[in-house]
């Protein structure tokens, strides 16, 4: 689902990186500095499982495949800023040690994957969880996955109308490509992990 | 340390110039010329980029193609094409020859919590990897047929509980040991 290196050009990533940067910076300020050290094992544990997630590839019908992002429970956890700095080091250790995604394009990924999908699933999940907790992650997961899926198609749309050579395939390909297998089997997917995790989850806090 | 440090900025900056051409004949030119300058690695990183990141691109590059002409009824630009796919390979055979001669624990020694957030996050992978594996085949084994989506998704309840305990005991073990050593 994420964006390899070479697609993008700097035009699109740099500016990516320099939004990202400080939010990284106020972000690992605010939730990972000395007082949090606590809570960092249960941090590294979701962001493990988050990478193991993006690891397992679940076949859609075309040839192509999709995963899991994993980030909405980080999200609905632990904050959308957490899973923000979580999401971007999944990325991180996937473009270092896998050769998936890359470095060049971390900031757009991270803000596309780590932030935008999530924080929505939060909001989402905050104006829902009155009425069934279970039901709103569901729904927050699938929605957020949406909006992560859109966010890595608008930047590479972008890269296609500002230079062709850099990137050939049109927008209207993309959009079809990524946002088919999001709708139909990777939103529901992720909302379903989401839901039954987070009931998971909170069974675990109650013993 | 310093060396570390100097080796992976001029590795982000070389990233983001290379992701800027678009001649094949320049990025060819490149590739070769990174294979020479990390002789020593370019063995081992020529091996890993074909394991990782060649099948993923030439896979999403037939795929895009393949779409771009159902949709678009015309036979999309091949140099441009071809281009992307040499572009993704340099800066994936440049990363990991740069990255086999930089300690990356000693260049994050300044950020003690990023480095220990990395350290849980590295250490667990392999493990967490393995239990889905071997729940997948657990699964399998117990049903006379391949186990379908649904089977998947009836078995996933189990998986998910045994991942989050195993991962939250880990990352507890992990995390109290790097503290009891000054980290």
């Amino acid at each position: 689902m994420h964006i390899p290196d070479g697609f993008l050009s700097p035009t699109i990533t740099v500016p990516a990186f320099a939004v990202a940067a400080p939010l990284w910076a106020w972000a690992g300020r605010k939730h990972f500095g000395p007082d949090r050290v606590a809570a960092l094992p249960a941090v590294g544990a979701l962001t493990a499982v988050a990478f193991v997630l993006q690891t397992i590839m679940i076949p859609v019908p075309g040839g192509t495949s999709t995963h899991l992002i994993g980030a909405t429970l980080l999200a609905l956890h632990q904050g959308p800023l957490v899973a923000f700095v979580c999401e971007s080091l999944v990325l991180l250790v996937q473009a270092l040690f896998f050769g998936a995604g890359g470095i060049t394009v971390l900031g757009v990924n991270a803000l596309a994957m780590g932030l935008l999908g999530p924080l929505t699933a939060w909001l989402v999940f905050r104006g829902l969880r009155r009425v069934s907790a279970a039901g709103a992650a569901f729904v927050a997961a699938y929605l957020g996955m949406q909006v992560s899926s859109l966010a890595v198609v608008a930047p590479l749309g972008l890269q296609h109308h500002l230079s062709p050579a850099i990137l050939p395939t049109p927008l209207p390909v993309l959009l079809g490509a990524m946002m088919l297998p999001s709708l139909t089997v990777s939103g529901i997917l992720e909302g379903l992990y989401t839901s039954l995790a987070w009931r998971l989850l909170e069974r675990m806090r109650g013993t | 340390m310093k060396r570390d440090r100097i080796l992976l900025a001029a590795w982000f900056v070389a990233c983001f110039v290379f992701s800027a051409i678009t001649h094949v004949w320049w990025l060819m030119g490149l590739l070769l010329g990174m294979g020479g300058l990390f002789w020593r690695q370019a063995a081992r990183a020529a091996r890993r980029t074909l394991l990782s990141a060649v099948p993923v691109t030439l896979f999403i590059i037939g795929v895009s193609w393949a779409w771009t002409s159902l949709v678009l009824q015309q036979r999309p630009d091949g140099y441009a094409y071809a281009a992307l796919g040499l572009r993704t390979i340099l800066i994936a055979f440049t990363s990991f020859a740069v990255l086999a001669r930089v300690d990356l624990l000693a260049a994050l020694a300044p950020w003690p919590t990023l480095m220990r957030l990395l350290v849980i996050i590295l250490g667990q992978i392999h493990t967490l990897r393995l239990l889905v594996t071997e729940s997948w085949l657990g699964l399998r084994s117990r049903m006379p047929r391949k186990p379908g989506a649904l089977d998947t998704l009836r078995g996933a309840g189990g998986i998910t509980s045994t991942l989050f305990t195993l991962a939250n005991r880990n990352a507890r073990d992990i995390s109290d040991a790097m503290r009891s050593r000054g980290f």
